[in-house]
């Protein structure tokens, strides 16, 4: 394993070795030391991820913003906005008809691709790996996404177009 | 002269291997429970639900000392005494 002129060669050196072949060369115990720094480096990133939800929550949305006039949005389209805080999430407003209307975020579910509304099937589609989403509710029809999307609440007041956080 | 540790060598020629496989493969099964670990506290801290995020961060440091803890365990290489 150890060859006879490493053994002269002081410890700090044989990080810089002469001959390429060494310094390509991983022994076992290199190995096994990288994957326990690795360990580390995953534990810390698995801390870092419970420090982020306690030290910066994320805001809910205060108040009612207004989007849009409600004679933008034709019977069976959709609308795209953007509300700023603390940061910025793409929404999707979508008018079903008949005086019904919802507001999704537009970020699938699954890898945060952009979805959209699709009227003649009657269903909200990521296009990216064919994840289906129910207009009404958020909820998963189909696909790969692992949790509905995240809905707002939508008012209609004098022909314009408020949403809020919905109030469950 | 040879002495304990030589005579045990000489004894139990694949020692060193069996450890160093031994340790790698643990090493290897924290790292990949690891992972596992990390990608559902990413998915779960979407849905804000902390306490997966809490335990996985317990269990995923769990195995941090364990590896470092493996470490102790790693054997010397054979030195050449031959030489001398």
């Amino acid at each position: 394993m150890s060859k006879d002129n490493r053994e002269e060669i002081p410890q700090w050196k044989q990080d810089f070795p002469i001959q390429q072949k060494e310094a390509t060369h991983v022994s076992r115990r290199e190995f096994a030391k990288f994957l326990t720094l690795l360990s580390g480096a995953l534990a810390v990133g698995n801390t870092a991820i419970v420090v982020k939800s306690l030290a910066f929550p994320e805001k809910p949305l205060v108040g009612e913003h207004p989007i849009c006039l409600e004679s933008e949005v034709a019977e069976g389209e959709s609308f795209q906005f953007e509300i700023q805080g603390s940061k910025t999430i793409p929404y999707l407003l979508i008018n079903l008809g008949e005086g019904e209307w919802r507001a999704f975020e537009q970020k699938c579910t699954h890898l945060s691709c952009a979805v959209k509304y699709r009227h003649d099937i009657g269903q909200i589609e990521c296009p990216c790996h064919k994840g289906y989403f129910n207009p009404r509710t958020g909820n998963v029809i189909q696909g790969p996404p692992p949790r509905p999307l995240p809905q707002l609440e939508v008012v209609i007041r004098e022909g314009q177009v408020f949403v809020k956080a919905q109030n469950t | 002269m040879s002495d304990f540790r030589q005579s045990q060598n000489e004894a139990h020629p694949n020692k060193t291997n069996i450890l160093l496989t031994g340790i790698i493969l643990l090493l290897i099964l924290f790292v990949t429970i690891q992972i596992w670990f990390l990608f559902g506290a990413l998915n779960n801290a979407l849905q804000e639900n902390l306490n997966f995020a809490i335990t996985t961060a317990v269990g995923s440091l769990a195995f941090a000392f364990a590896s470092f803890w493996l470490l102790r365990y790693l054997p010397e290489p054979i030195k050449n005494s031959k030489k001398k």
